[in-house]
């Protein structure tokens, strides 16, 4: 009950302390919905206005345009598109993150919009004045391709650059392969995910392997995020407790220069590890909704004849052993509204 | 006179209860038997349709309608039968009832959620004696399916 409090009265801060980039919704077509921070469904309309936390759910015949202060973002059918928010250097950053599927992404300086991070299940990429696209696969994979201007793809510590009609695959848990020559138009996604979706079925083990290391990687940031947010918790709290004395032993002018100097950055600063402990709990969460949850229903149904099969019951002593992680490292950082 | 109606109302009571438990264990026993029925028949579309979204199966949530039809066409797909299937129970969902899908987190969310009241449990027993948790609702008196179980 603590916890939930504590995370509750952070998501609060992170709402002050956001640099909040909506995108509006200006063009919906087919099935699309929208599933607020909140946890609240509803379809996509024109006009909608996704806030920091909001995700845009494309079905098979859906798609949407999304404008983002001067960035323009297409998302095709059978995309799960999120706005997030990551602390960097002090500062927010905005988080376009692909869970599934496919976006085109255009950005225009001229809007004066900033630049954001790409994040999926697998990597991230910083963009610098760019058009691109970015594929998502079933597997987790991602595929990067450039059309113009550059971006930065990063992933287990290894990052690539791409320039104009490049591209890099990353699979998940992995460091980005070698760089493509390739223009987005000339990608069939829905061929490029069925055969990462058959690969991955094919060989669940090796499939396990790359989302066991991914939620390693995942745990390792939410661990130590966590960790550092409670230290610098637990010090703010004792600050307070010196502004207090400070109020009564020195008066108001000494307790609010205590209070600007002292109390307010280390707010904010505590309120970026909350911040970045909850990113990486929610992107364990997209890896493991999208990639490690869809791969169990996929094998769950191949195999509901036959629950004695070897690969299966191998599959089983993977997944369970993954789920009982994922319960103690990243549940604990996740709230009802996040399910 | 005073006592021959009362004995009147409690027969009355203990016959409309009686009665609704009766109604009850048919819509559920109908619940069960229609499931089977499309299952066997390999109506997966017909089976997605009354599915709601999200959906829970063992523990997962599905949060894609697509994988929701994915799952139905594959157990199609993989010739799973529920022939001569057996009601065995029909309950009203409860506060712990995520537990009988899985005792996590994620299934006490899904629950919470998205899980209404009203909303029921029914279990059923294949020939080959699998066990099946379904996990439903009547929508507009036609029936709505918002998870699954088993075969355990």
């Amino acid at each position: 009950m603590k916890r939930t409090a504590a995370i509750l009265g952070f998501l609060f801060l992170g709402v002050m302390i956001a640099s909040a980039l909506p995108a509006d919704i200006t063009y919906v077509e087919g099935d699309a919905s929208v599933r607020t921070k909140a946890g609240t469904l509803a379809d996509a309309q024109i006009g909608d206005v996704l806030q920091t936390g909001d995700t845009l759910k494309t079905g098979h015949d859906g798609q949407a345009t999304l404008d983002q202060r001067g960035v323009t973002i297409n998302v095709a059918g059978s995309t799960v598109f999120t706005l997030m928010e990551h602390a960097q250097g002090g500062a927010i950053t905005p988080v376009l993150s692909v869970a599934l599927g496919s976006i085109k992404y255009k950005f225009n300086k001229i809007g004066g919009g900033a630049e954001p991070q790409i994040r999926t299940n697998g990597a991230i990429a910083g963009v610098r004045g760019t058009e691109f696209s970015v594929f998502a696969g079933a597997d987790g994979s991602t595929l990067f391709a450039v059309d113009s201007g550059q971006i930065t793809v990063e992933s287990e510590g290894k990052s690539v650059d791409l320039a104009a009609n490049e591209g890099v695959e990353v699979p998940l848990g992995k460091p980005p392969g070698d760089k493509i020559t390739v223009h987005s138009d000339q990608i069939d996604y829905s061929k490029w995910n069925e055969d990462k979706l058959a690969a991955m079925v094919a060989d669940p083990l090796t499939a396990m392997d790359n989302i066991d290391a991914s939620l390693a990687s995942y745990s390792m940031n939410v661990t130590d995020y966590a960790a550092r947010f409670a230290d610098s918790s637990k010090t703010l709290a004792d600050d307070r407790g010196q502004r207090n004395s400070i109020l009564s032993e020195k008066g108001k002018d000494a307790a609010a220069t205590y209070q600007d100097q002292v109390i307010t950055p280390l707010a904010l600063n505590t309120g970026y590890l909350f911040l970045n402990t909850r990113y990486y709990a929610l992107a364990a969460l997209s890896m493991r909704r999208f990639v490690a949850g869809r791969l169990y229903v996929t094998l769950k149904a191949q195999f509901i004849n036959d629950p004695q099969n070897a690969a299966w019951v191998s599959f089983l002593d993977r997944y369970s052993a993954f789920l009982r992680s994922f319960e103690e490292l990243i549940i604990p950082q996740l709230v009802a509204a996040d399910i | 006179m005073r006592k021959a109606l009362t004995a009147a109302v409690a027969c009355a009571a203990v016959f409309f209860i009686t009665s609704c438990a009766s109604i009850q264990r048919s819509w559920d026993q109908g619940a069960v038997g229609q499931t089977a029925e499309l299952i066997n028949s390999g109506s997966a579309q017909k089976l997605y349709a009354m599915s709601a979204s999200p959906f829970i199966i063992d523990g997962e949530v599905v949060p894609l309608t697509a994988d929701v039809a994915g799952f139905w066409a594959g157990i199609v797909k993989a010739g799973f039968r529920v022939d001569a299937a057996t009601f065995d129970t029909g309950t009203a969902v409860g506060a712990d009832s995520y537990r009988q899908f899985a005792d996590t987190m994620e299934a006490r969310s899904f629950f919470a959620r998205y899980v209404k009241d009203g909303t029921r449990i029914l279990d059923f027993t294949t020939a080959m004696g699998a066990h099946i948790r379904l996990l439903v609702r009547s929508d507009w008196f036609s029936l709505r399916i918002l998870g699954w179980k088993g075969p355990f």
